[in-house]
């Protein structure tokens, strides 16, 4: 009897806790993601989610407002060009202060950015390709001394790696993966938030930084919780335990959400893309018509039906559809499932049915969400459709996968791309100019590409450019560096609670605007 | 020096060849695993050189009892390597993730003697009775029952149908675990941190695996149970007991089931090795963050040094709780230990 008292008692206690209610005191949101963070460092975090985290925790000294794709001055005061293009210097605004309390200057602008070129890190041709050198003129005035004249850098400072960290709290030169490994334990930025709390793979705290110079962001605080799966993350928006929720949903789930009246859909119609990379300096891979033959066998309207339920768009250039210069040459050269001038190609490279074309296909499944199993075996089912190639498909987990094509172990892969700047050329450049090829495993590399990319970098005209752009796309039907597959549309969804939520054409995601309806 | 403290030393003593046993069997296991981990790490297109280089960052270079060797010495340094796809070492991730499986694993055998004691108990009261054989039948279906099955149809039925329990992961998205974690243990974490809101979450999220994995055990202490009960009851002091007035649910649920209950602490500890298998199972039905699932994660990416890490330790847990039960066996039966 003693025993079953006890248990009542304990029960009875239970209960009491089980009904006792409480919530978050302040404005709280909660947003589930499958994404997952890199390094915490500007020097070396290369993907779409570490980056979204630091559009909120940092600020570059040129920006983008939250939606909009004009830029606007954010830590600098104004900018003028000089020395003939070869020259930006910046005004800094004055009585700016990290969110630990310190002062910024132009000394913590020179110091990261020399610290992005002596890490090197993946990101850091976005620097490396344009910046000579950085002078500190006076506290509040800052000079970018460029290689060659670039009529985008203002873009360009608007990019992660041109993001000034505090010279105190990160090392010169080493990444930092966790907030843990910087001096005193915590981030310290400029942006709208700060970091509270920071449990990797599992929730991470952006808590309203009390230091920011600029608007004050409308909650005071965004939890960030990571799911091992999509489906897990559809049934917490459901059951409300989300705000809202992004990247990346299962195509399914996304037809089902967007039919319900519960949930909010919001679509980011950005310049998100798709390829198939080919390491150019690994045989058979060097034969430009080896390329060719497998980018003829590509359907891409048959992946869009059957692995994305027709929720993306086919894709014929490395320039997205809707930006300026973009032609559908791929759809023209080689059009889609061409299994005859595939074989043809192939055969010409020496491949035929007695004896074919055998290569390593690799996909990672941990970056592009769980559809990529699904793309990479409809690819293989595609190439192996025309009986000439034999496809043996590998994957690697994302940090394993990236060191694979920098040791150039992987001859055909998958990547995708959301833009560091709105301009063709990071459309181009950053796989088929020697540098950024080289970055992502290309090692596609001839001098009057990259001459040509020097030509439209520094031609402030228009018509030039385009016509510079277009002839580099035409050129791509030929060369075959990485081949198009389609264009994304990102879908979020939020509770009709939720306002405030915008994907910016630059595919940014700003949190401060967010607001929770009572 | 007493007999119980002879006892426990020589049991003591006696796991550490058993631990060791385990370890070579794992290392050897491991190594004949078809498939060699660098190649399927790098694929058919790695240069020689970054073969070599990548088998020697791993040690894997060496004559296999220098592997061994040095695999023993890190063991016992507590250092189990690094893993082959993640900039992380091994231990890290098992620190961050064991928690959460002796969380569900402690919860999963609570709920199998829960149910399985008490059923067994009153079977063998109700020997033959419709009660006894609805029992029976019940422990033998559900010891049948796949547990990811059981766990997807508590799934749909208390989770998605009744709307009653999540059906993933330790907490709702709405709690702020830095607020509370300490040890990872979330049950006691919220209750040393005071916050009973996350309590409440932590127990709900808790239910549905945990009722999962002890429900497909309680099958076999239902049998146990019952068995042993019938013994007892068949004791001459029972009779006595009842003879001298007492009433027959204290005879039957205190002096019975607790003379009865001395095998039942073998094989609780027995299960332990099932109940931690159960939990990779379970783990990935209700994405629950613990080492089963870092496991089955870790086994599709081939991270060799991870998968051998999550072994070992799993071992050393079965060792360990070998150990104590039979130090409590030691101390509830005391003719064990003369």
């Amino acid at each position: 009897m003693k025993a079953m008292k006890i248990i009542l008692i304990c029960l009875a206690t239970a209960g009491l806790i089980f009904f006792a209610g409480n919530s978050f005191a302040k404005v709280t949101l909660v947003y589930g993601t499958t994404e997952k963070v890199t390094d915490m460092d500007p020097a070396n975090a290369y993907d779409f989610h570490t980056w979204e985290i630091f559009y909120n925790i940092y600020q570059g000294l040129m920006g983008y407002p939250p939606g909009k794709t004009n830029l606007v001055p954010g830590l600098a005061e104004s900018y003028k060009v000089v020395d003939d293009g070869k020259g930006y210097i910046f005004k800094l605004k004055e009585g700016i202060k990290f969110s630990d309390g310190t002062p910024f200057d132009a000394n913590a602008v020179k110091w990261s950015i020399d610290r992005i070129i002596r890490i090197a890190g993946d990101p850091s041709w976005l620097v490396t390709d344009f910046v000579d050198s950085v002078e500190v003129l006076d506290k509040y005035s800052v000079k970018f001394n460029l290689k060659n004249p670039v009529a985008y850098f203002p873009s360009l400072v608007a990019t992660v790696p041109y993001y000034p960290v505090n010279p105190n709290i990160y090392p010169a030169d080493k990444i930092v993966q966790d907030p843990a490994a910087l001096k005193g334990g915590k981030l310290v930025g400029l942006g709208p938030y700060r970091v509270a709390f920071f449990k990797r793979d599992q929730e991470i705290a952006l808590e309203a930084n009390p230091y920011f110079y600029g608007e004050k962001p409308k909650n005071d605080m965004v939890i960030i919780r990571y799911f091992a799966d999509a489906t897990t993350m559809r049934l917490a928006l459901e059951k409300g335990e989300l705000d809202f929720a992004f990247k990346s949903f299962n195509p399914s789930d996304i037809n089902d959400l967007q039919k319900s009246d519960k949930i909010q859909t919001i679509v980011g119609q950005g310049p998100y893309i798709r390829y198939l990379c080919f390491q150019c300096k690994t045989p058979p891979f060097d034969n430009k018509i080896v390329r060719q033959g497998i980018a003829a066998a590509i359907n891409r309207p048959d992946i869009i039906k059957k692995v994305f339920l027709g929720q993306n768009a086919p894709l014929y250039s490395m320039v997205p559809m809707g930006m300026w210069t973009h032609t559908d040459n791929f759809k023209e050269v080689f059009g889609d499932g061409n299994i005859e001038k595939s074989k043809k190609l192939l055969a010409q490279a020496g491949f035929n049915e007695d004896n074919k074309l055998k290569f390593e296909f690799w996909y990672t499944p941990s970056h592009y969400g769980d559809t990529e199993v699904d793309m990479a075996a409809v690819l293989k089912a595609q190439f192996e459709a025309t009986g000439v190639m034999e496809v043996s498909v590998k994957s690697a987990e994302w940090a394993t996968y990236k060191d694979n094509w920098r040791n150039q172990l992987m001859p055909v892969y998958l990547l995708g791309w959301y833009p560091d700047y709105i301009d063709p050329d990071n459309y181009t450049a950053a796989f088929a100019g020697t540098a950024g090829s080289k970055g992502n495993g290309i090692y596609f590399s001839d001098p009057e590409w990259d001459a040509m990319f020097v030509e439209e970098q520094k031609d402030p005209n228009e018509d030039n450019r385009e016509a510079i752009f277009k002839k580099i796309q035409q050129m791509w039907t030929d060369e075959v560096p990485t081949a198009p597959i389609f264009q994304g549309t990102l879908y979020m969804f939020a509770q009709k609670s939720i306002n405030g939520i915008m994907i910016s054409p630059t595919l940014q995601f700003i949190y401060a605007p967010i607001e929770k309806a009572e | 020096m007493n007999n119980l403290l002879r006892y426990i030393i020589g049991r003591t003593l006696l796991t550490i060849p058993m631990i060791f046993i385990l370890l070579s069997i794992i290392f050897v296991v491991v190594r004949v695993m078809p498939g060699d981990p660098v190649s399927s790490m790098l694929g058919g297109h790695a240069p020689e050189k970054v073969i070599e280089q990548k088998k020697e960052e791993l040690g894997l270079n060496k004559p296999m009892i220098l592997q061994y060797g040095n695999y023993l010495l890190q063991i016992c340094r507590l250092d189990l390597g690094n893993s082959m796809i993640f900039k992380q070492r091994v231990i890290d991730a098992i620190r961050e993730k064991l928690p959460a499986t002796i969380e569900l694993t402690f919860f999963g055998m609570l709920i199998t003697l829960l149910v399985g004691v008490p059923l067994g108990a009153f079977a063998a009261d109700k020997r033959r009775s419709a009660q006894d054989y609805s029992i029976r039948l019940f422990g033998i279906v559900i010891y049948c029952i796949p547990v990811y099955w059981l766990g997807l149809m508590l799934q749909m039925i208390f989770g998605i149908w009744l709307d009653l329990f999540p059906i993933a992961g330790r907490t709702g998205a709405r709690v702020f675990v830095a607020g509370f974690d300490w040890s990872g243990l979330y049950v006691l974490d919220t209750i040393v941190a005071k916050d009973f809101t996350a309590f409440k979450d932590v127990i709900i999220h808790l239910v549905l695996p945990s009722v999962t994995l002890g429900l497909v055990l309680s099958g076999i202490f239902i049998r146990l149970t019952r068995a042993n009960m019938l013994d007892v009851l068949k004791s001459d002091y029972i009779l006595a007991a009842e003879a001298r007035g007492i009433r027959h649910r204290r005879v039957v649920y205190k002096h019975a089931l607790l003379n009865a209950f001395v095998p039942i602490l073998t094989m609780m500890g027995l299960q332990v090795a099932i109940l931690m298998a159960g939990a990779v199972l379970t783990e990935t039905t209700f994405s629950w963050p613990g080492m089963g699932r870092l496991l089955l994660e870790r086994i599709y990416l081939r991270d060799y040094p991870t998968i051998q890490g999550v072994i070992v330790v799993f071992a050393l847990i079965v060792a360990l709780v070998s150990l104590v039960v039979d130090i409590i066996y030691a101390l509830v039966d005391p003719r064990v230990r003369y």
